[in-house]
């Protein structure tokens, strides 16, 4: 607990603050933008706090990915349109509550929501996370190996019914960063003499092309503004005290949000969606459930808010990210040189203890800033594309140009733009492959060094008990997602 | 089968074949410990795209969809002409970064800045709110300098030219 406690005396200085502070606005705000989520955010944010020392910049990101869960619930109750499709459960009773002249006490349970469910999951957070990195030092290579390779068949199942597309682009993330420097014999590979990418391919021009210039060319195909605001009535307060009124789907959803985020895979829709489904499930009135009942409202956001804790468990302990955006905050925290994994906890305490008490922080933040300032953030939809796009282009572009002032880092984002534009296009999403690319010096590392151990022999990848399990999972992981069709086809068969 | 050689989805599969054979193939003249962790990755790529090929050709046919942002994960079927609309438009989103891309090669970033701003509310913008959307390009452009130029010291205007 004495870490804990110099983790908040180190997070109340003034630029560390002003580094929560900024990046809870700014992820409420991209949170707010349909179309940008907490991937785009982050990836659009590394450029400018590049410069700071790792603690900082790791608090604004965190800060950053937290919050814009909650401005996604903004645009899901005033718009109809959620901010990330982890806000998809809000709209159902959202909405319907701001037309039936509730906004306002929608908006004040989605705040309220962000303090409680939040503050759970991070209670969890802070004891759960180094139980898991205890755990994880029984690791060798080959283990780190297969957890690597773990991560990257969950992630490619994420995608759903399109495993096969998954491990494609997670092996071409995986090729992509074999380019420069061999780890091990020193040897260059596949740079044609480019002497940009020499050191590798810069993770930082990588990732600001598969996700800002990505989401802006994708933005810049639709026309218009994002939306129209609707009318705002109802008290904020009376939100929360409505909040209050309901201990039981409180609780129950935060466990439920808890569970869904440590199982790797699955995301913080499935968390809302299965919380407001499990909310109307015990409801004494469900068929008041999508036509604008509080309760849809509380259990979604709860569980939403609850999940991303849980998440960053496995993310932070195992370097075993469990959703789309913990993979790229798992990206983040590489480029600041902060390698997720077992002895994160005994190498950089400091600076995780320090994100642990920023995120605890960061829901009291939304709260303030969700009862205050809540309907003037929403005024950001309004914004017409044509000044939205060229500025996600110029501040992506120019963070990729300023790191070393070369226009060859230009060129390298709008390649991955493209790349990542034509994926997405082609039913691929760009996760996989930038996992595999965040994660290959690794996995190209302990595959060598585990095979120098056994020899040669590939019996080490199964030799232990944890290797066996590590194995078991990636399998499930890969069979999984069409183990449920081919149940439900063999038991209608029956029939 | 014509169908299906028109969607995306089977050209970008097609050219993945060729980016993992080339990676393949370019690793054979490296050093053994070089080369074995690419081309046992290459290999299996390889054979997973063309296993993935193979499902689109066998299947009756392929889902004409797309995945509409980077957070997301779902296919969405999106009609022709909402498809054709969308493809004008990132042509000139391209066509605007392309040329930004080299005014900034020549002139420095602040070109580009100039560009990206101005080009999209030129070609984005409504047309009568024309003077209201350069004022602005103007405006964000004169920012972009004051905050990353002047503040951040990010040589904004350092270009082969000069």
């Amino acid at each position: 607990m004495d870490v804990f406690a110099q983790a908040i005396g180190f997070v109340l200085q003034w630029q560390n603050l002003a580094a929560l502070a900024g990046g809870t606005f700014f992820g409420i705000i991209i949170g707010v933008l349909p179309g940008l989520g907490p991937s785009a955010g982050m990836a659009l944010s590394i450029p400018l706090v590049m410069s700071w020392h790792p603690a900082t910049a790791l608090i604004f990101m965190g800060a950053l990915y937290k919050s814009s869960n909650y401005g996604g619930s903004l645009t899901a109750i005033l718009v109809n349109t959620p901010g990330d499709a982890s806000n998809a459960a809000t709209i159902l009773d959202g909405y319907p509550m701001c037309q039936r002249g509730m906004g306002g006490v929608a908006l004040g349970i989605s705040a309220t929501a962000a303090l409680v469910g939040g503050t759970i999951g991070m209670i969890c957070l802070i004891f759960a996370a180094p139980f898991f990195a205890d755990f994880a030092l029984e690791f060798g290579p080959a283990e780190y190996f297969l957890t690597a390779v773990l991560a990257l068949s969950l992630i490619a199942a994420v995608v759903q019914g399109a495993t096969i597309k998954g491990l494609i682009a997670a092996g071409l993330g995986l090729l992509l960063s074999t380019v420069g420097f061999d780890v091990i014999a020193g040897h260059l590979r596949y740079t044609f003499d480019w002497a940009p990418v020499e050191d590798g391919i810069p993770l930082i021009q990588a990732l600001v092309g598969l996700f800002a210039v990505t989401q802006a060319l994708v933005l810049a195909e639709s026309a218009a503004s994002i939306s129209r605001l609707a009318e705002l009535s109802g008290s904020f307060w009376e939100g929360a005290r409505t909040y209050f009124r309901h201990p039981a789907i409180m609780v129950r959803s935060s466990l439920l949000g808890l569970f869904v985020g440590i199982l790797p895979g699955v995301g913080q829709s499935s968390a809302g969606l299965l919380a407001w489904a499990d909310a109307k499930r015990v409801s004494k009135h469900p068929e008041t459930f999508g036509k604008g009942e509080p309760v849809g409202v509380l259990a979604s956001e709860t569980a939403t808010n609850a999940c991303m804790p849980g998440d960053l468990v496995c993310t932070i302990a195992l370097g075993l990210p469990g959703s789309v955006g913990a993979a790229v905050f798992l990206g983040v925290m590489i480029i600041f040189g902060v390698v997720p994994g077992p002895l994160v906890f005994t190498n950089k305490p400091e600076v995780i203890y320090s994100l642990f008490a920023a995120l605890f922080l960061t829901s009291f933040l939304i709260f303030i800033i969700g009862m205050t300032l809540a309907r003037r953030l929403a005024v950001v939809t309004l914004l017409p594309n044509n000044l939205i796009v060229p500025l996600i282009l110029v501040v992506s572009l120019l963070g990729s140009f300023a790191i070393r002032n070369e226009m060859y880092d230009v060129i390298i984002s709008l390649a991955f733009g493209a790349l990542g534009y034509v994926m997405l296009k082609g039913g691929f999403t760009p996760i996989p492959l930038l996992l595999g690319l965040v994660l290959g010096e690794m996995v190209e590392t302990n595959y060598h060094r585990a095979l120098l151990i056994s020899g040669g022999s590939y019996s080490i990848f199964y030799a232990s008990v944890i290797c066996k399990v590590l194995v078991l999972l990636t399998i499930l992981s890969l069979v999984g997602p069409y183990l449920g069709p081919f149940w439900k086809t063999l038991t209608q068969g029956e029939k | 089968m014509k169908e299906k050689l028109k969607s995306t989805e089977v050209w970008f599969k097609i050219v993945l074949l060729f980016v993992f054979s080339g990676f393949f193939i370019l690793a054979i003249p490296y050093p053994q410990e070089s080369r074995q962790f690419p081309q046992l990755l290459a290999a299996i790529s390889l054979i997973l795209t063309v296993a993935a090929l193979a499902i689109d050709f066998l299947r009756a046919q392929v889902i004409a969809g797309e995945i509409g942002d980077v957070d997301d994960t779902e296919l969405k079927v999106v009609d022709m002409a909402t498809r054709m609309a969308r493809r004008l438009r990132f042509h000139r989103a391209w066509a605007i970064l392309l040329v930004s891309t080299g005014a900034g090669f020549l002139g420095g970033f602040l070109f580009s800045t100039v560009l990206l701003f101005g080009g999209f509310g030129l070609v984005f913008g409504q047309r009568e709110n024309l003077v209201k959307n350069m004022t602005v390009a103007v405006v964000m452009t004169v920012l972009v300098y004051f905050v990353f130029g002047r503040i951040m010291a990010v040589p904004m205007v350092n270009g082969v030219l000069w």
